[in-house]
């Protein structure tokens, strides 16, 4: 038995003489005991105890359960013996400790550091290095049926998350006579290639300065860069650029990555936050930073198609300058040619690529160009 | 002797202040009116105390539910609307703010306020789960479901695209191969949060199995949908029993007693507006007629199955947990169909109105535009292009997410806390003297606490 000085409860500022009731778990069984406590200010403990039983808490490290709903009472517990507890509702032993709110850390943060170190590097590993391989390789195995198939999927995907309101679908510009000098304007630059699939040059009705090739030989271009483009030869550039990504087949790989990536990046944020994050992927679609070897193939490509059109392939670089210095860096088409370091380069592989006894003839006459102009009207 | 320094009349008047000691239920006050029956003491047995005073009182007020047996303890709700709402209204935000990260928190936060508001005789449930060891489990399940989201998907998706020419076999594809991983989630969630509940400082505990539910779900959903859902009682049952039978309390194990065929009555409720609702389906293709008559009765069909299905879920649960034992203890639970129904109705009403009106910025803004336009859909679209390119999706992102925010909180409130304080307020534990018998039980560590149900999004009740 301890001395009478252990059993003085002292709570507030004057030392009371009080007993305070309370019910005790030990832990080892779902036994409650009525007890009395008081606390033993020589020790500063809480003393707990029933029976010939006493149970010493020290007031400092005294911790309350954290979210209890009823708030009229006490539900306290000691990290030192972490699976004992005791109720009660004379709250002024909450007074006696300093460290109620504190919380109890119970994981090791190395172990969380650890594991959320793998699952970066896991996700990391998948998301750059194994699915783009893997894109790559079947990008070059699917059939031209199921690339066409994807290409459509993504399409209405596009047209759908860039529509302003929500709701629908942005609107393909099809005005006959516009239609009708696109179609002409592409079968010039295509006439003499043998295309795996055929192309399929869609407009959209939107401002973005932008074009996009997609999967499946479609290309996207928006009415925003018809309006910007000073020729139809820069307009022409620019598809061909795009037939450089058909042919290479850079939008198929694309859109079998972001097939892979959505899914993790949805996993790890939530489905609170995911839905945006896919929205911003699509995004990132059109946008297709494609790898600088796949820019440079592209544009090859796109000098032998104009100059085998009978179109200088300086414009594809006059295109890129003239954008340049009218938008500025960092806008729709300008970032994806931009982003590339050696632009001043490519317009000089550009300016190499002409062929000084090359017949230039105009890619589109005057009435054709101001109907394809007009192909969203 | 503990009680030496104090004097009754201190004693008296200090506890005079005190509510009523609701944590101990009858055999308490026994206890501990024979601990203040020490010298110095005046109470006896027999004297009314205030504590003794005070329980009359709150035995009065409960008067009125069904008397008790000895040894039955009621259960109890204690929460309070108005902080649950506040609650999850504000952890929304910092899980909004955080980019997901809060939302561990969120749950561990919730489910400790919704266990501690579950009094049985007076003391309450305890969730004991640490956010950081969720944080950890969901990492762990990152690890290994990034591997099947991005390769497998990928996979799917070519090989749909190739063969198919389109993606829906691939999500099917996906979808049934991740059915398993979803029980099984469910399993291990089930296992993780009653390995971090406790009741009067023991654990509660679901020994291993999770494979085996994953067999016995598959099989089971199976033969259901074959059966066209009539033997849906025969998959609550067994499926329920399985869980039940490896659920522990300290060192007590728990058994489901009951036939499947008990939970047939309730059931027929939904028969029976199925099976009209069939008929009327079979009828209106066949007749090729679809006038007020049919509509009267589709829509009367509809609502008696929707009626029928709270029916079954609530009584169902309420069979299965009067027929669970544990050594001697078992279950008393009376919840009523009508109050749930009323809880749905009400609650979700109420929800869907007030967080609609998070839209209404944006309907108004719509009016602003159309107004402005005269009408004309060209000069509609001609002000849309003219605005910023962020004003859009900044306004719709903001709306959508203060109507996600109010939506979630006001679900807690409204439908969540009801339903958890109708379950709580009409159950009650027979059998309850024995309790000093149950032993604690070892912890179940568990690494990677709820990983896996939380990536899959399996939809624990919290
Ligand atoms: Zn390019």
């Amino acid at each position: 038995m301890k001395s009478i000085t252990s059993t003085i409860v002292r709570v507030g500022r004057k030392p009371a003489q009080l007993g305070a009731l309370g019910a005790f778990f030990d832990g080892q069984s779902a036994q409650a005991h009525a007890v009395r406590l008081s606390i033993d200010e020589t020790r500063a403990e809480l003393v707990i105890a029933w029976g010939n039983t006493e149970v010493r808490w020290p007031l400092a490290e005294i911790r309350a359960v954290p979210d209890q709903a009823e708030q009229g009472d006490l539900v306290l517990m000691w990290p030192g013996a972490p699976l004992e507890r005791l109720m009660t509702d004379e709250s002024r032993i909450a007074v006696r400790c300093p460290e109620l709110r504190k919380p109890v850390v119970k994981v090791s943060r190395w172990r969380i550091a650890t594991w959320a170190n793998a699952a970066l590097a896991s996700v990391a590993l998948i998301i750059l290095v194994l699915v783009p391989r893997m894109a790559d390789q079947l990008a070059t195995f699917i059939p031209p049926a199921g690339e066409k198939a994807l290409g459509d999927a993504t399409l209405e995907r596009v047209r759908s998350s860039l529509d302003g309101t929500g709701v629908g679908q942005l609107a393909l510009c099809d005005a006959p006579e516009g239609r009708a000098a696109l179609d002409k304007m592409t079968a010039r630059l295509t006439a003499g290639y043998e295309l795996a699939t055929p192309l399929d040059v869609h407009v959209l009705d939107q401002k973005m300065i932008n074009a996009f090739a997609l999967p499946g030989g479609h290309i996207v271009l928006v009415d925003g860069l018809i309006q910007a483009a000073e020729t139809p030869e820069a307009l022409a550039a620019v598809i061909a650029h795009e037939v450089g990504h058909v042919v290479g087949r850079d939008a198929t790989r694309h859109a079998l990555r972001s097939a892979g990536s959505i899914g993790v990046l949805g996993l790890l944020f939530g489905d609170f936050a995911g839905g945006a994050l896919v929205l911003f992927l699509t995004e990132q679609l059109i946008q297709a930073n494609y790898s600088q070897s796949a820019e440079s193939t592209a544009d090859s490509f796109a000098h032998e198609m104009l100059s085998k059109a009978g179109v200088s392939p300086a414009a594809l670089g006059d295109m890129f300058e003239g954008f340049r210095k009218r938008f500025g860096d960092n806008d729709g088409i300008v970032a994806h040619f931009v982003s590339h370091p050696s632009l001043g380069d490519r317009i000089d592989a550009a300016h190499r690529a002409i062929q000084t006894d090359m017949q230039v003839r105009p890619i589109l006459g005057d009435t054709a160009w101001q109907a394809l102009r007009n192909i969203c009207r | 002797m503990v009680s030496h320094a104090i004097t009754s009349s201190r004693h008296v008047k200090n506890s005079a202040r005190l509510k009523p000691f609701p944590y101990l239920g009858g055999g308490f006050f026994v206890l501990g009116l024979s601990l203040s029956n020490t010298e110095g003491s005046v109470e006896s047995d027999n004297a009314p105390t205030p504590w003794n005073v005070a329980r009359e009182a709150k035995d009065a007020t409960q008067a009125k539910k069904t008397p008790l047996a000895s040894g039955q303890v009621q259960g109890a709700f204690v929460g309070r609307r108005g902080r649950v709402f506040w609650m999850a209204l504000r952890f929304g935000v910092y899980t909004l703010l955080t980019v997901g990260m809060y939302r561990f928190w969120m749950k561990t936060r919730l489910r400790r306020w919704y266990w501690s508001s579950v009094r049985i005789g007076g003391i309450p449930l305890e969730y004991v789960g640490d956010p950081l060891e969720k944080v950890l489990g969901f990492l762990i399940a990152v690890v290994f479901l990034a591997f099947y989201i991005g390769v497998v998907n990928l996979l799917l998706m070519f090989a749909s695209f190739s063969l198919f020419q389109g993606e829906y076999p691939a999500y099917i594809l996906s979808f049934a191969g991740v059915i398993p991983f979803w029980f099984y989630a469910r399993y291990r969630a089930r296992r993780y949060v009653l390995a971090r509940t406790r009741w009067r400082g023991v654990r509660f505990g679901l020994a291993p199995g999770a494979w085996g539910y994953v067999g016995r779900a598959l099989a089971l959903w199976i033969v259901t949908i074959l059966s066209a859902g009539m033997l849906w009682p025969l998959k609550t049952f067994w499926l329920e029993k399985y869980v039940t039978d490896r659920t522990w309390f300290g060192t007590v194990r728990m058994e489901q007693g009951g036939r499947w065929t008990m939970l047939f009555r309730p059931f027929l409720n939904v028969v029976f507006p199925g099976v009209g609702l069939a008929g009327l389906m079979i009828w209106v293709g066949y007749s090729e007629r679809f006038k007020g008559g049919e509509m009267a009765a589709g829509a009367v069909l509809a609502v008696w199955s929707l009626i029928g299905l709270v029916h079954y879920q609530v009584q169902a649960k309420r069979l299965l947990a009067n027929a669970k034992r544990a050594a001697n203890m078992g279950l008393v639970a009376e919840p009523r169909t009508r109050t749930v129904f009323r809880i749905y109705v009400v609650g979700y009403g109420i929800a869907g109105i007030v967080s609609s009106v998070a839209l209404v910025p944006i309907a108004l803004a719509g009016l602003i535009v159309f107004e402005a336009s005269g009408g004309s859909m060209g000069a509609v679209q001609e002000i849309l292009a003219g605005m910023p390119v962020w004003a859009a999706p900044v306004v719709g992102g903001l709306s959508y997410f203060a109507m996600f925010l109010m939506w979630s909180a006001l679900r807690q409130a409204f439908v969540t806390m009801p339903l958890w304080r109708l379950y709580a307020d009409t159950l009650s534990v027979i059998g309850a003297d024995a309790m000093g018998q149950v032993q604690q039980r070892p912890r179940d560590e568990f690494a990677e606490a709820e990983g896996f149900a939380e990536a899959l999004d399996v939809g624990a009740a919290i």
